[in-house]
């Protein structure tokens, strides 16, 4: 199944950001040998100057999606029922409300700063520590947000693609962002063997919970893919842009499509 | 003074401010692919649904701009040798493309909600699953269309997508890179002819 099927299932499930950046998988192999080596810097609308690094690594990430994150994303699967994985990806989406709710007031969002505070005042008391989201049936939607999207918003340029080794596709801005979003979530300032305990069984829950919706939609667009890195990094930097935007489209960007008009007379 | 200075915010607030234009024909012209398309969702088998969708692939979609565009920089350095190998292959790995994206909202039915001018003659026509209720995996998915009028006027599909991510733009992505990989220019596009060959012979 094509991308339109991943994007349907990434968006319902609002994991895309997470998702793309916790998990990386492909199989470059599928086009030739030749797909290994070759720089394609000069693709004008592709920011991918270290795309020879990029595929190593995203082979190897592949391998260990393969090894380990599938087998575990299946496992956890197996062991839990859908309403408990809705409850544990609502509360990692909880727990990480103070990294939003920072970004929201970084990028000047203050009517949606207020709606993060409010999710996690309700969520956090009724919702039981934040298992249920009651904030949503009450109209207060769920978002996303991260430093990386703050600098975006502050106008900075993406800089080139990157693939991370097991931390999978990004950009130069949002790996950056990534690292502050780090040091600025509150868990990470808190010394002790409970809180790095804390820390691993949050980072390794939030990353098999993210993989475990998508494990087929990313088979199938591996599968179906003549280029599995290419159509993954097209998929990211498209839903990494909605993302910025904070799902508010600008269509202004989008690649012209009219401009072969010769052959209009073709047809 | 005060006259000529109304006239001329007026008419910069008519330039200016107007939302972003809406496109009733083209609003229409896909509302009524969409129709069309509800059967051939609605179809009992898949062998139904997916001649249904062919069809209207065929009949809607401008193969020969979409696939143009999706070899970006190469569009015009291919032969014509080439160009005549890939317009078809095209077709078809479109047409499964389309095939596996709307087999998705089999029994559903999409009705348009609004359009975007990026021109006169560049389109962007959103549309929606009827009926999806909040909580719904449709509920807030956003099916985009977009529409070319070409100098005669005439509308056709030129690529579709959801929550923004396009699948002209994806497969671009993978064309591109196919051909850069392979040496560029006639060499590149001989691999990606071969791809193609083989992704379409697979079904």
């Amino acid at each position: 199944m094509r991308i339109l099927r991943c994007a349907l299932v990434l968006a319902c499930f609002g994991i895309l950001p997470a998702a793309a950046q916790l998990t990386d998988l492909g199989d470059p192999m599928s086009v030739s040998e030749a797909l290994k080596t070759t720089d394609t810097t000069q693709l004008a609308d592709t920011p991918d100057p270290w795309e020879g690094f990029n595929r190593k690594m995203f082979a190897l990430n592949n391998m260990f999606d393969d090894l380990i994150l599938v087998p575990a994303a299946k496992g956890y699967r197996a062991v839990t029922h859908k309403k408990q994985r809705k409850g544990i990806r609502n509360l990692l989406a909880n727990a990480r409300t103070p990294v939003i709710l920072a970004n929201d007031i970084l990028q000047g969002e203050f009517g949606r700063a207020g709606e993060t505070a409010g999710r996690f005042v309700i969520n956090t008391t009724i919702g039981f520590g934040g298992m249920g989201d009651p904030a949503e049936r009450m109209g207060i939607e769920q978002h996303s947000e991260d430093f990386g999207q703050t600098l975006a918003v502050w106008g900075a340029d993406s800089g080139p693609f990157i693939v991370f080794p097991f931390f999978g596709p990004s950009t130069v801005r949002d790996g950056f962002g990534a690292a502050v979003d780090t040091a600025i979530d509150p868990v990470f300032w808190v010394r002790g063997n409970p809180a790095q305990y804390t820390r691993f069984a949050r980072t390794t829950t939030t990353i098999v919970t993210s993989r475990e919706p998508l494990i087929e939609p990313l088979e199938e667009i591996k599968d179906n893919s003549l280029d599995y890195y290419a159509s993954f990094r097209s998929f990211y930097l498209q839903s990494r842009k909605r993302e910025i935007n904070n799902g508010r489209t600008d269509y202004s960007d989008l690649p012209d499509i009219g401009e072969f008009e010769e052959f209009d007379d073709l047809e | 003074m005060i006259v000529r200075l109304s006239a001329a915010l007026f008419v910069f607030l008519a330039f200016t401010l107007t939302p972003a234009n809406a496109d009733d024909a083209a609003e229409r012209y896909v509302q009524i692919i969409l129709d069309e398309a509800e059967p051939a969702l609605a179809a009992a088998t898949q062998e139904e649904r997916l001649a249904g969708i062919a069809a209207l692939v065929y009949t809607h979609v401008d193969m020969r701009r979409t696939a143009m565009f999706t070899l970006g920089q190469y569009a015009r350095r291919i032969t014509n040798a080439q160009k005549d190998a890939f317009l078809p292959l095209f077709r078809e790995y479109a047409t499964l493309v389309y095939q596996d994206a709307l087999s998705e909202y089999s029994g559903q039915a999409l009705v348009v909600t609004g359009s975007v001018d990026r021109s006169a003659r560049d389109i962007i026509v959103i549309s929606k699953v009827k009926g999806a209720e909040p909580g719904d995996r449709f509920a807030d998915l956003v099916v985009q269309w977009r529409v070319y009028r070409n100098r005669d006027g005439v509308m056709k599909i030129v690529d579709a997508g959801a929550a923004d991510i396009w699948l002209a733009i994806e497969q671009r992505s993978q064309f591109t890179s196919i051909i850069a990989n392979n040496g560029g220019g006639e060499q590149g596009m001989d691999a990606l002819l071969r791809e193609l060959r083989n992704r379409v012979k697979n079904g």
